[in-house]
């Protein structure tokens, strides 16, 4: 666990790297409580609301990968209590796709409770291109 | 045969504020064991991530035929969740404007557990008209 002192914009926290596979994109599907069919689970169905010939990853897969690396850094008696994550979804995400998260500390503010924490928070693909962007948070008392 | 109590979903009807109502699910360590795995990380500690509360609202009570692309999610984490604890949901779609003419809803969701817990709060930026993601990821197949 970090402390607030230890803390400075710019500083990077741990990066994840996610392999993206069909299992894994199904998977996550299958953690729902509704049976039902999406972009994510259908093909025939990506094709006809999208206009891809894939699926594409939830994007709530990036916020979990995102999360990860917040929590490598912040801890998870932090994170898993004060934590946030934002983020804007750029480009889909598919299947064959390796996906990095990165993230650097951008500024802190004293709150009630602690110091805030900043993070500029990015995903990018093996391309590089960039997948998501945002911000994430967390209060260290 | 479409669940009678589900709405065909129109965008010009919908009001800012509407709840979605509530509903509730028990944690069991399935789902745990298919996020955990989904996301390649053992210690990950909210599967209800998976389960997405706010679009599992939504879909509760709309039909939706033209589909949806998530552009955004904001989350907040409160406490992790525990395996085989109810988990009580509530939804609400809490904004909806036009971006470049663009029709966007925004889905926000609560979870508590049985023992009043809070565990997560989720909004989900919804972009209703999927098909111009599409063109613009895939100019070429249009």
């Amino acid at each position: 666990m970090v402390s607030a002192t230890e803390i400075k914009p710019g500083q990077e926290i741990p990066s994840v790297t996610k392999s993206i596979t069909t299992d894994s994109i199904l998977r996550f599907e299958s953690c729902g409580i509704l049976d039902r069919e999406n972009i994510h689970n259908n093909p025939e169905m990506a094709a006809k609301r999208l206009g891809t010939t894939y699926t594409i990853a939830s994007g709530r897969m990036s916020i979990t990968f995102a999360a990860e690396s917040m929590r490598k850094f912040f801890g998870p008696e932090v994170f898993n209590h004060t934590g946030t994550v934002n983020l804007k979804f750029l480009r889909p995400v598919k299947a064959g796709d390796t996906i990095t998260v990165t993230g650097v500390v951008s500024g802190t503010e004293a709150v009630d409770g602690g110091t805030r924490v900043s993070v500029d928070l990015f995903c990018d693909n093996q391309d590089g291109n960039r997948t998501a962007v945002g911000i994430g948070t967390a209060v260290i008392s | 045969m479409a669940d009678p109590e589900v709405k065909i979903f129109d965008y010009e009807k919908v009001v800012i504020g509407e709840e979605l109502g509530s509903y509730e699910y028990t944690l069991t360590q399935q789902m745990m064991d298919d996020f955990r795995a989904s996301v390649e990380d053992p210690d990950a500690p909210f599967p209800t991530l998976g389960v997405k509360h706010d679009a599992t609202a939504f879909a509760m009570v709309y039909d939706d035929p033209i589909g949806t692309v998530n552009a955004g999610n904001e989350v907040e984490f409160f406490n992790p969740p525990i395996v085989g604890k109810k988990i009580i949901v509530k939804g609400r779609i809490s904004d909806k404007y036009l971006r470049r003419d663009k029709p966007y809803i925004v889905l926000e969701a609560t979870a508590v557990d049985e023992d009043g817990r809070m565990l997560e709060k989720l909004s989900t930026y919804q972009l209703k008209k999927p098909d111009e993601l599409g063109k613009k990821w895939h100019p070429e197949q249009q």
